[in-house]
This record gives structure tokens, sequence and C-alpha cells, in this order.
């Protein structure tokens, strides 16, 4: 017998946990009325006489338009990696998944599609025609600068979803990592964001605002547009090549993170 | 043919070693039970017999197969956990209907395993809505589905209520004859045990203490009461408790009841014809018996216990 069959339908037995009736339909709902809602405010707030380069402009709208859509999806994330993937350690779910004839890793793969993908791609897709349907010069002008402002924006999702399935994996409750996690993503994006300002403001070094941008690679890229406009806060101007290596550091930081995922679930998870 | 050959594995958490060098043997055919009590090391054993736990050193076989991690094997065995839980969300049919196709066998069984488990009733049921009994019994009629070769179940009886717990014996005893399926079952409740298993592993502090037919293990541990009746049942029974090798003497108005080691119970009908002269009584017969797997898992665990080759006096009362 192939893997085929039954990896599909441990992934489509995942969905209907992850999203049963009406999680997915609300989120979508809220996703496309915050599309125009955004569109509205990102229209009237963004004039591209504001900016010096079309790319800043465009790095602005693309942000601004996406940003809360990304807290949005971030709550199923959150909820599905933290919480039910947790669940399923501590009740015992995991173990009838791992009676059916696919490995552990097909198992983890059918989960995180679900928890992970499904919502991702619920962003891009709602976004993107969004962006489509409101802005569409600005987007067909610059794609390169729209790909890059998703790429910078959705590392740290990834990242906090590598860190959630390692807690998970690591805790195996669903409570325990769901506050663990949002105290450690409270201490990694604001706590950290205000010490890593204050310490570059402070000592007049920049070394603190890399090593937060390999974390959050869209620092790196707003402070590379803001600081062609000459009105960054910050002490620290990356030049185009910097940004790049910040964005390929964060996601490599991500593969390590699922890598350690993955092999923990596959050799050493306890069941 | 051995369908499971478990071999010397160890497997530890941090200091604590959940089993230690533990051996074991399932035959085809066979109904074998896993008896100890609580930490005994039952559960992980039958994890790293299904394959969900690595052991640390050691070898397992199934279907002379590894069975770690081993998608293939899983199609061949149904796993019964302790604790079972599902995806909560689904309907009871439609479940077993998706894992009928998981295992790429018709969705029809999934009616089959529920009228043979007797939960016809919750076809339209949301699983977390079912009782703990009926969850149990949900969690067999998953463990039929694939029609697996071997069934291993740990704790299969928990939560069920006594009618439910003998259809589920009865059941076990149905699957073994009419489909010839071979069952590893564990259970602190010894008497189920001892009505379907053909043998029996009595398992404590990680290691088998004795394990074989019941027949077998009642000679072996030496669990043979013998029953000698008397008309001066106080008088023979005080001489016979003087005896070194005796392990038990109950004496009640008829008789006396005396448990001795294996190979011992010769000495005893050799030394009672001379205690009962000298305490003038009437020997009116002598026979002896068979015992519980209660009293056998008893003995074996309190002579493990002793590490020697006797266990204490009374033990098998």
């Amino acid at each position: 017998m192939g893997k085929g069959r039954p990896f599909l339908e441990v992934f489509t037995c995942a969905l209907n946990e992850d999203y049963w009736f009406p999680i997915l339909e609300l989120l979508v709902l809220l996703c496309a009325l915050w599309t125009f809602f955004s569109a509205g405010i990102a229209g009237v707030s963004a004039s591209y006489s504001d900016f010096i380069t079309v790319e800043a402009f465009t790095h602005n709208l693309v942000f601004s338009f996406t940003w809360p859509l990304i807290v949005m999806v971030g709550i199923p994330i959150v909820k599905n990696i933290a919480y039910g993937l947790g669940s399923d350690l501590e009740k015992g779910i995991i173990q009838t998944l791992f009676s059916y004839p696919l490995t552990r890793g097909y198992i983890l793969t059918a989960r995180l599609l679900s928890a992970l993908v499904i919502p991702l791609l619920l962003f891009l897709g709602i976004s993107i025609f969004g962006l489509f349907l409101f802005f569409p010069d600005v987007i067909a002008a610059n794609p390169g600068t729209v790909a890059l402002t998703y790429a910078a924006q959705l590392s740290p999702v990834l990242l906090t979803a590598g860190l959630l399935l390692l807690l998970a994996l690591r805790l195996r409750r669903g409570v325990p990592t769901v506050l663990t996690g949002l105290t450690l993503c409270f201490i990694l994006f604001v706590i950290f964001d205000s010490i890593a300002d204050s310490i570059a403001w402070g000592t007049g070094s920049d070394w603190i605002l890399k090593i937060y941008a390999v974390i959050t690679p869209n620092l790196a890229l707003q402070e590379y547009y803001l600081g062609t406009l000459g009105v960054s806060s910050r002490n620290w101007v990356p030049n185009f090549s910097e940004v790049l290596l910040y964005v390929s550091a964060g996601y490599s930081l991500v593969a390590v993170i699922f890598t350690i995922g993955y092999v923990y679930f596959k050799r050493w998870l306890r069941i | 043919m051995s369908l499971i050959s478990v071999d010397e594995i160890v497997k530890r958490y941090g200091k604590v070693a959940a089993v230690d060098r533990l051996s074991l043997r399932v035959e085809e055919g066979s109904i074998m039970g896993l008896v100890g009590p609580d930490g005994a090391g039952k559960s992980t054993t039958i994890k790293i017999i299904s394959g969900l736990l690595k052991p640390d050193r050691g070898s397992v076989r199934v279907f002379d197969e590894e069975p770690w991690d081993n998608p293939a094997l899983k199609s061949r065995i149904g796993t019964i956990h302790e604790r079972a839980h599902f995806p909560s969300h689904h309907k009871v049919l439609d479940y077993l209907q998706r894992a009928c196709r998981i295992f790429g066998k018709p969705e029809s069984r999934a009616r089959e395993v529920l009228a043979l488990t007797k939960l016809e009733d919750a076809y339209d049921r949301t699983i977390k809505t079912l009782s703990a009994g009926m969850l149990q019994k949900f969690a067999i009629a998953h463990a039929c589905i694939n029609e697996p070769g071997l069934i291993i179940a740990d704790e299969p009886t928990s939560n069920l209520d006594p009618e439910a717990r003998s259809d589920l014996l009865d059941l076990i005893l149905k699957l073994r004859h009419d489909e010839d399926v071979t069952f590893l079952l564990s259970s602190d409740i010894v008497p189920e045990l001892d009505r379907v298993c053909d043998s029996v592993a009595i398992i404590n502090q990680g290691k088998v203490w004795a394990s074989g037919g019941l027949t077998e293990l009642s000679e072996r541990l030496g669990a043979l009461p013998t029953r000698i009746s008397t008309d001066n049942p106080e008088g023979l029974g005080e001489l016979i408790r003087e005896l070194e090798y005796v392990n038990r003497v109950e004496a009640d108005s008829k008789g006396v009841s005396v448990g001795v080691l294996a190979g011992d119970d010769e000495r005893l009908y050799e030394d009672v014809p001379r205690l009962a002269k000298e305490a003038k009584a009437k020997i009116l017969g002598i026979e002896t018996g068979t015992v519980s797997l209660e009293e056998l898992f008893r003995a074996a665990v309190k002579y493990g216990q002793g590490g020697g080759r006797r266990w204490e006096k009374a033990d098998l009362s």
C-alpha cells in the first residue's frame, strides 16, 4: 500500500480537528473583511509623494496592508500547534496516529500542513488577491519588493511556529505550551525589541540590532527603506545585500528549528 | 512459530529502568497475557513491541520485522492503547471509515467492527460524546479495522463495566478462534487474563519473573496446592507447618491445604504419612489441585523480591 492515501487521510483528519466548523469560515470572513478595511486605510494614508523611491512606497504599502492579516492567521497557528499538537500528545491521540501505516515524519508533516501551511496559504491567497485588487499597478510594477516584504514578514511567523513546535514536543501538554509560547513570543518580539533599541541607542553600536534582524528580518528591510528616506530613528542602515543576508539568516534559523523538531519527533519523542 | 520475539530489551527513563533485560516470546495463534503491578513495565513493553518506543538495547521482532516506526508492520497489527483517545470532533462511523481508507480496507468494514463491538447505536455520535466504556469499545473496533493478525492491547478492559468486560473477553476468544488472531494483552485484572490466556508473563520491576503456560507456571513456581483430608486437621497442620519447604498451611474443619515449591510436592507426599502417625490423624484423602493466575502472580512477585529460590510462608493465601 502506498503512502499517499494514508497521508491524505491523516492530513484531512487533522484539518477536521484544527478547523472544526466554523473556525475556518470565520477566519476567511475576517481576513476578507479586513482586506477591504485595510485597503481603505492604506489607500488614504499611503501617498507615493511621501516616499523617495517606488520600492519604499511598495514596501510600506504591502507591510501596512498585510501585518494585521498576519496577526489574524497567527491565532490559529498558535492554537493548532501549541494547543492542538500539545493536546494530541497530552491525551494520547498521537498514539492513535502512530498506529497508522505512516512513518512519524509523514504524520508530523500532515499535522503541520494543517496547522501551519493552511493558515499561511489563506493569508497569502487573500492578501495577494487584495493587493492586486486594490493596488494592481503598484504591485505589478514591483514584484521583487512585494516578495521580499512577504518573505521578511513571514520569517518571524515561521520562527514562532517552529518554537511552538519544539515547546509542544517538549512539554507534551496543550495549555502549558500555549502559555509558555505566548510568553516566549512576548519576550522575543516585544521585550527584546525594546531592549535592542535601548542598547543600540545607549552604546551607539548596531550589533544587537543585527542579531534582532535575524529573528525579524523585516527590521533590516524597514531600516533599509527608512534609511533611504533619512527618517530612521535607529543608527543602523543596512544595504540591500545585508537585507538579503538577514532574510536568508532568518529562514536558515527557521530551517534549523524545524529540523530539530522533526528529528526530535522521529527519534526521541516519548509517548 | 514465534510471532513476537523480544530479547533482552532495556528501556531507561533517566536513571530508572522501566524495562530491564526483558525477554518474551508470543506464539502464533496464542493469547498471551502480561501481568504485573502498576509500574511493572507492562505499558513500556507493549509500546516497544507495537513500535511506539525504541528500546535502548536488545532486539524486538514482530512478524520477523523490527517494529520501531515501521509503516508496513502497522498494517498487520492492531493496537489498543491505555487511555485510548481519538480525534474528538469526528463522528464514530466517519472516523472508522477514514481508518478503513487509511488501511486500504473497504468502508463496509467500519460497520462490521462496530457491530462486532456492539456499537451500532453510536454510528452518528461524535467521538467526544462517547462514555469512557463506549470509547474503549470504539478503540477495540478501531484496532480490528485492518483485520490484523496480531492485536496488542494495553489494559483493554479498563473503563468497561462487568458485562462489557465479559463481552470483550468473548470477542477475544472469538477472534482467535474465527480469524486466528494472536493477542498480547496486559492487565492488572488477573482473573480476566486467567480466563482467556494460553500463557502469561509475570512482569515486575521491568523484568519477567516467570512466563509460560498456566500449567507450566504452576509447576515451575510450585503453586500446586495440596489438599489433605483428615480427621485431625489442627494437629496435622501444626506438624506440617514445621516442614521447612512448606510455604502455606491452612487448616479447616475437614482438612489441611498446603502450598509447596515445585519438586517438593513429592517430599510432602512422603512426609504426610509419618506426620499423620505422629499427630494421630487419619488420612482420608490427598490430592494436588491447580492454582489461579492471581495466586501465581503473587507468588512470582514475592519470589522475585526475595531474590532466592523460595518465597515466604503464607504467601499463597
